[in-house]
């Protein structure tokens, strides 16, 4: 049932109805004390009527989910039973849908949570900066804390990869955490304090990606209204070669008319802001520092594609974001370049932010859709796509936060100015993130096309402590790792492929010569893992099972005959994972461990079977300590 | 490839260098089915829409990835790959790493040696996983009284989940967590026994491994009470009736099947109970009758001039012939034999069943059946009722059972049938085809070609038309009724949509047949056409209706539904309840209405009969006592016996039960007559022995109407205001 609404029809007695598309039928039934009792009859409508009364229920119902829930979770801390059996009976909602949405999201709490919750980020960035160190030491802190005060946990990325190791208390983010400070802060909990979360405004930086600079925003959007120059739009898109900033790289002016085209009188413009791949903060600084464009950018898209109605999906974890939006939103409608009649037009473009109820796999096209929709994040089969059967199966423009920026600067400087901004052969500017063992960690504004080596070492401020580099990934762990020899390759989509990563979401890490490679698979894997959705066997069971087998590497001895075996076994593993699963997530899970065994295959060796760390941080007491929990399963 | 010569709504694609033609939208799976090609699946299930994740159906499909296929539409010139090398060892490792966290044999294996996972991975040689097990066990939950749960053996499929949300419209089971801990749950994750499950089975029967098994209990209540015998499944395939049912099955449900032993007198079943399971006879002789009396409520007055009162009578067709009683129809009910009105008593013997409908669609029981000489029979709940019709031999038994018995007066029951010749029954009895059909199954779509024509032997019919931004039920057709004769009479293309409602079975006589007998009985086509041509007037009546209405404001309350509505003017109204005194005064003190409702404007649209285009209340009387008038007014026929069900299906509550004080036949003591309390269902009769409806004429302040909700709303949007 994918949405129903009911009418009392007497004290007793409702009829519900809900409506499947694909039956193309409208099952009422009757519901007694307002729970559904037995199906009365179907009608089969013609197709016109039977989308407008399907979309219109399952508006109704879609989103409401996630506010009605967090009100719930902001009252008593947690979902407490009788309060979902009341959210049932009020929103006409089946129990079991609510729980299965409730569970499948970290965010929501099914029990009482502890008086202080320090959940510890455990990948990429911050492992190479020491969060493993840093949960043993608290582990250590709150040795005797009774599990109702205190409990320690990992949590996936929090987005703050520049400032790692970063840590949640009770869903405060912190950076650059301590563990003397985050023991104050638990502490602190403990006792009943509130804590603080202070994220200071940082002041504006400019970016050469900003047309406006101090003048009149919102030129572009101006501009078109008055010339309707659509068409134009699109050729301009496409004379750029602009393509998607997300990871998968489709050509923008391609998607942008495949949904112009669509007939349907609804479609919608969804930007996806739910950064989540360890590594990646570019969009969380383009929020910050360009929210104009943001707007600007999906205005324009609006307006081109046919779109009323924009959705900014943004990760929870971006409160500041969220807030820095909020305001420049709420000036554009005073501007009235939200809303009805944008500019006196006839164009209607309404935009809400929508805040992720969390999860890396929200940051899948179709999951993203079906969150927004108030359901598990599971992705979709597909064809159909988006561009057809997106947002409540109807036609959508969903684009990254930095495809929607690079929009607005192409249309208001030409496509020539776009070509001149990259490097080598390559067109326009390309924020990324650069994190792990560097001098400078941050977000750079750089050309596309800049070598890697120029990022690292010029914009990074090269390796920490004067070490020496030994691997990095391009963009997270879904590009794989990259040998230092492979430095110089161009930060670029072809040359990135060519090179056998990808560029992805621009989220650099670099690791220096301390850093054990099989260590960094097994994270990279163990982050798929926590992080799968668990709708197809390959990517939920596959992902265990390479952990398990990793995990089962790192601790060493292995016997030769059993390590051939593996190595074959893995390598069917990654080619069903790859072959088979729904979405990106399942078919990239395989990447990690098997670029590393690509290019570091002699250090993997001596590692498996002779129990040897190159690197000298395993087999040594406090990796011991730290094992427990890189086995376990994500409670 | 699809080329020019591709018929449109068709596609050509080639499956393993086969190439294949199916409709537009198939999916690959189905395209590579329906040509001879096997795929291999455990996710999905013909009767549930598919979602494409266990991924066993990977097919090539010549992209970066492989497809799903059961997800995958057909398109033109899709070159599909189902056996290379690539796809066989994808599927091996996918079954590989389900087999590593499956607790092989699981109890599905032990019991039935069924589990579709083991199955598969067996034929694939990946019953050896080299991954490693799972080390934390997710559990089992043995709280459900019927269904055992083992998480471990759960392969998440969503079998389950479809089943009871999709199929069964249960909506109990749900999908929970995330990733590798992910799982069924049951509500808020109760237990499954707490939970608002109803142990229908739905999940047990799609679980393709032993995550939810029969616990083998079902039943265990039946299998008491007098002269209960129990059995172990060898026995019973000792039995002819039981030849070819699977001993496995027959294990799982021991206990849904009980032997009892009747003594003379005693009763088996008595009309208007509710129950869940059905007869079979297998020794002995039994009376099948119906003790509520025969007749309808008859609202009249009393003493004439200034003192009249009203009051409601149960008057039989004799005493009171309503117009449109003339055919002198037989009651149907749920055994292979019918009821004369004038004497509704029949036997039963050995071989024959009965409680079919209440069984497999929980009907009330139709009639009173007692034991004539002492009875042996079989007592049986539904999943072993549904077994045993799918069994061919037991099935054949039946078909031929009824053919020799009943078949000839169903025929004859319709009226224009009457003057068939006794040799064209004969080849009629064995030419027919005798079909089922499950609940929301198309019988006939509207547009299609028209090849036979239905005899109703079983079950509920829906009848509807489409109409632009719509959908009209013309009629539900239960036992004794027909259809199909106006697509076979005119054109030969079907005019309207027939869907099953129940568990139906149709009597099918082919359109040669059907020819046959227009050709040589005129009087059967003269009748046949009179009715067609009736039947098209009413539906072209009724669809003129709704064309001139806004379907968009009715449709959210209801009130399209509607043909007559009693409304009150809230303006007006001053709630003195005048109009349900009267109405009470009117029969006996007994209200047909009530005042409270939906509302709609200044308008309170008061508890009371609407005449409903799609009279739900018509769906499940168990022995067909309420129809239609033809002039579309709800009427209770003279067998009603009372259950109930019409008033509870009535989703306005606007049926009502009227009881009566009678003598019936004492069913303990032969012979001898007792008083009981027996209901008949009552619903507005708009006081038609009155010139104007009591409630209305009772209205002090002019706020009570009796209105055509269509002209009455249409004038209201149109016009602001009705007069």
């Amino acid at each position: 049932m994918r949405g129903a609404f009911s009418v009392p029809a007497n004290l007793f007695a409702y009829i519900v109805c809900a409506a499947r598309k694909s039956t193309g039928r409208v099952v009422f039934f009757t519901a007694l004390r307002e729970k559904p009792t037995g199906l009365l009859f179907t009608a089969r409508f013609p197709a016109s009527s039977m989308q407008k009364i399907q979309h219109s229920l399952r508006a109704r119902r879609g989103a409401v989910i996630f506010d009605e829930l967090r009100a719930i979770q902001l009252r008593h801390g947690f979902l407490p039973k009788a309060e979902l059996e009341d959210l049932s009976k009020r929103g006409q909602i089946p129990l079991y849908q609510i729980h299965s949405v409730a569970s499948f999201y970290p965010h929501f709490h099914l029990a009482p949570p502890p008086k202080a919750e320090i959940r510890v980020c455990a990948d990429m960035s911050c492992h190479l900066n020491g969060a493993c160190e840093l949960r043993t030491d608290l582990e250590r802190r709150f040795a005797n804390a009774r599990p109702e005060d205190v409990q320690i946990r990992d949590v996936s990325c929090l987005g703050r990869c520049d400032h790692a190791p970063a840590a949640s208390i009770n869903d405060h983010i912190f950076t650059d955490v301590t563990a003397a400070l985050a023991e104050q802060m638990a502490r602190g909990a403990i006792r009943g304090e509130e804590i603080l979360e202070s994220h200071p405004r940082a002041a504006r930086v400019e970016c050469k990606a900003d047309p406006y600079g101090d003048a009149k925003k919102y030129g572009v959007v101006r501009n078109l209204v008055q010339s309707r120059a659509f068409d134009d739009v699109i050729a301009q898109l496409k004379a750029s070669e602009l393509r998607g900033m997300g990871g998968a790289g489709f050509p923008t002016s391609v998607k942008w008319d495949l949904v112009r085209k669509e007939r349907d009188p609804v479609k919608y413009v969804v930007c996806n802001a739910d950064e989540s791949e360890p590594g990646t903060i570019k969009d969380r600084f383009i929020m910050t520092h360009l929210p104009h464009l943001l707007i600007e950018g999906m205005l324009i898209a609006g307006i081109v594609a046919g779109a009323k109605r924009g959705i900014l999906y943004i990760r929870h974890e971006y409160h500041l974001q969220e807030e820095i939006l909020g305001e420049e939103i709420g000036r554009c409608r005073r501007a009235g370049l939200l809303g009805k009649k944008i500019l006196g037009s006839e164009f209607d473009f309404e935009l809400e932010v929508f805040v992720s109820p969390g999860g890396y796999i929200c940051g899948e096209e179709t999951a993203l859709m079906e969150a927004i929709e108030g359901h598990r994040a599971e992705p979709r089969n597909k064809p159909p796509f988006p561009v057809q059967a997106g947002l409540w199966q109807k036609p959508t423009v969903l684009n990254n936060v930095e495809t929607f920026i690079n929009v607005p600067q192409i249309l208001a400087r030409g496509v020539d100015w776009f070509a001149a901004q990259g490097a080598g052969g390559s067109r326009g500017l390309k924020f990324v993130g650069v994190s792990g063992h560097v001098a400078r960690p941050g977000i750079f504004e750089v050309p596309m096309g800049t070598p890697m080596r120029e990022v690292i070492f010029n914009h990074a401020g090269g390796v920490r402590g004067g070490r020496q580099l030994k691997a990095f990934a391009p963009s997270g762990p879904s590009s794989g790792y990259l040998p230092a020899s492979m430095i110089d390759v161009r930060l670029d989509f072809k040359a990135l492929a060519e090179a056998g990563s990808m560029l992805g979401s621009g989220a650099i890490v670099v690791c220096d010569d301390t850093t054990c490679m099989l260590d960094m698979a097994l994270n990279a894997v163990r982050f798929y893992r926590n992080e799968s959705c668990g709708k197809c066997v390959p990517c939920r069971v596959g992902s265990q099972k390479m952990t398990d087998m990793l995990v089962r590497w790192t601790q060493g001895g292995v016997p030769e005959p059993q390590y051939r075996a593996d190595l074959a076994l893995l390598d069917e593993l990654s080619q069903a994972m790859s072959l088979t699963s729904i979405c990106g997530l399942g078919q990239i899970a395989p990447a990690p461990i098997q670029s590393v065994l690509k290019h570091f295959r002699a250090e993997i060796d001596a590692h498996v079977l002779k129990g040897q760390c190159t690197s000298g941080i395993c087999f040594t007491p406090a990796a011991r300590a730290g094992e427990a929990q890189r086995v376990g399963i994500r409670p | 490839m699809t080329t020019a010569t591709t018929p449109p709504g068709l596609v050509d694609i080639t499956i393993d260098g086969q190439s294949v033609r199916v409709p537009a939208g198939t999916s690959v799976f189905d395209a590579a089915r329906m040509n001879g090609i096997s795929i291999p699946t455990l996710c999905h299930l013909q009767n549930q829409t598919p979602v494409g994740v266990c991924r066993l159906c990977v097919v090539d499909t010549g992209a970066r990835v492989l497809t799903a296929s059961c997800v995958r539409p057909v398109e033109p010139g899709l070159n599909v790959v189902t056996n290379s090398e690539k796809v066989l060892g994808a599927r091996k490792t996918l079954l590989e790493l389900m087999m590593a966290d499956h607790p092989s044999p699981c109890t599905r294996q032990l019991n039935s040696g069924d589990c579709e996972l083991e199955t598969l991975a067996s034929a694939a040689g990946a019953s050896q996983p080299r991954f490693a097990k799972r080390t934390v066990a997710r559990g089992e939950d043995a709280s459900s009284l019927a269904i055992a749960v083992d998480h471990d053996a759960c392969i998440l499929c969503d079998r389950c989940i479809r089943g009871c949300d999709e199929v069964k419209n249960n909506f109990v089971l749900g999908g929970m967590g995330k990733g590798y801990s992910a799982g069924i749950a049951f509500d808020l994750n109760s237990p499954m026994g707490d939970s608002t499950c109803i142990s229908c089975g739905e999940c047990m029967v799609s679980c393709p491994t032993g995550a939810l098994t029969n616990k083998g209990v079902v039943g265990t209540a039946i299998a008491t009470g007098p002269g209960a015998q129990g059995f172990e499944a060898e026995d019973l395939l000792q039995i002819p009736v039981f030849k070819g049912v699977s001993g496995t099955f027959l294990e799982l449900n021991r206990g849904a099947i009980v032997k009892r032993r009747y003594r003379k007198g005693e009763i088996i079943c008595r009309e208007g109970e509710f129950g869940s399971t059905a007869f079979y006879i297998l020794e002995g002789k039994a009376k099948v009758s119906i003790s509520t009396p025969i007749a309808h409520v008859k609202t009249q007055g009393g003493a004439k001039g200034l003192f009249k009162r009203l009051t409601s009578t149960l008057v039989a067709r004799e005493e009171d012939k309503r117009e449109e009683e003339t055919r002198d129809r037989t009651i149907p009910i749920d055994a292979s034999v019918d009821l004369s009105y004038g004497n509704p008593v029949a036997e039963l013997g050995p071989g024959d069943l009965f409680g079919e409908m209440t069984c497999m669609n929980f009907y009330p029981r139709s009639a009173t059946v007692i034991a004539e000489s002492d009875v042996v029979a079989f007592e049986m709940l539904r999943n072993v009722l549904d077994i045993m019709l799918k069994n061919k031999s037991f099935r054949a038994q039946l078909d031929q059972t009824y053919r020799r018995r009943a078949l000839e007066n169903h025929l004859r029951g319709v009226p224009m049938f009457a003057d068939l010749s006794p040799d064209f029954i004969e080849h009629l009895k064995e030419s027919v085809e005798l079909q089922r059909f499950a609940p929301g199954q198309a019988i006939a779509l509207q547009g299609e070609p028209a090849d036979s024509f239905y005899l109703v032997r079983i079950g509920f019919v829906k009848i509807s038309e489409n109409y632009p931004g719509g959908e009209m039920v013309l009629a539900y057709l239960s036992r004794g009724d027909f259809f199909g004769e106006i697509g076979l009479l005119d054109g030969g293309v079907r005019t309207a949509t027939c869907i099953a409602l129940d568990h139906v079975e149709l009597v099918r006589v082919s359109g040669n047949d059907f020819r046959q007998m227009m050709e040589r009985f005129p009087s059967v086509r003269k009748g046949l056409e009179a009715v067609a041509a009736g039947r098209l007037a009413a539906n072209q009546q009724r669809m003129q209706m709704v064309h001139n209405v806004p379907i968009d404001q009715f449709l959210s309350q209801g009130l399209m539904e509607a043909q007559s509505l009693l409304i009150l003017d809230l303006q007006n109204c001053t709630r003195c309840d005048a109009c349900v005194n009267a109405c009470a005064d009117a029969h006996d003190g007994v209200t047909r209405l009530i005042r409270d409702g939906l509302r709609f404007d200044q308008y309170l649209v008061a508890t009371s009969c609407r005449q409903c285009r799609d009279p739900l209340c018509m769906v499940g009387c168990p022995v067909g006592s309420i129809r239609r008038r033809n002039s579309l007014e709800v009427i209770i026929e003279d067998w009603c016996i009372g259950c109930g069900l019409c008033a509870q299906n009535c989703p306005y509550g606007n049926i009502n039960l009227h009881p009566f004080e009678v003598m019936i036949d004492d069913p303990e003591r032969t012979g001898r007559k007792k008083a009981a309390i027996k209901q008949k269902a009552t619903s507005c009769d708009l006081c038609t022995h009155l010139k104007e409806p009591s409630c209305v004429y009772a209205c002090p302040h002019d706020a009570a109407h009796r209105v055509d909700p269509r002209t009455f709303f249409a004038d209201m949007l149109g016009q602001g205001h009705p007069k």
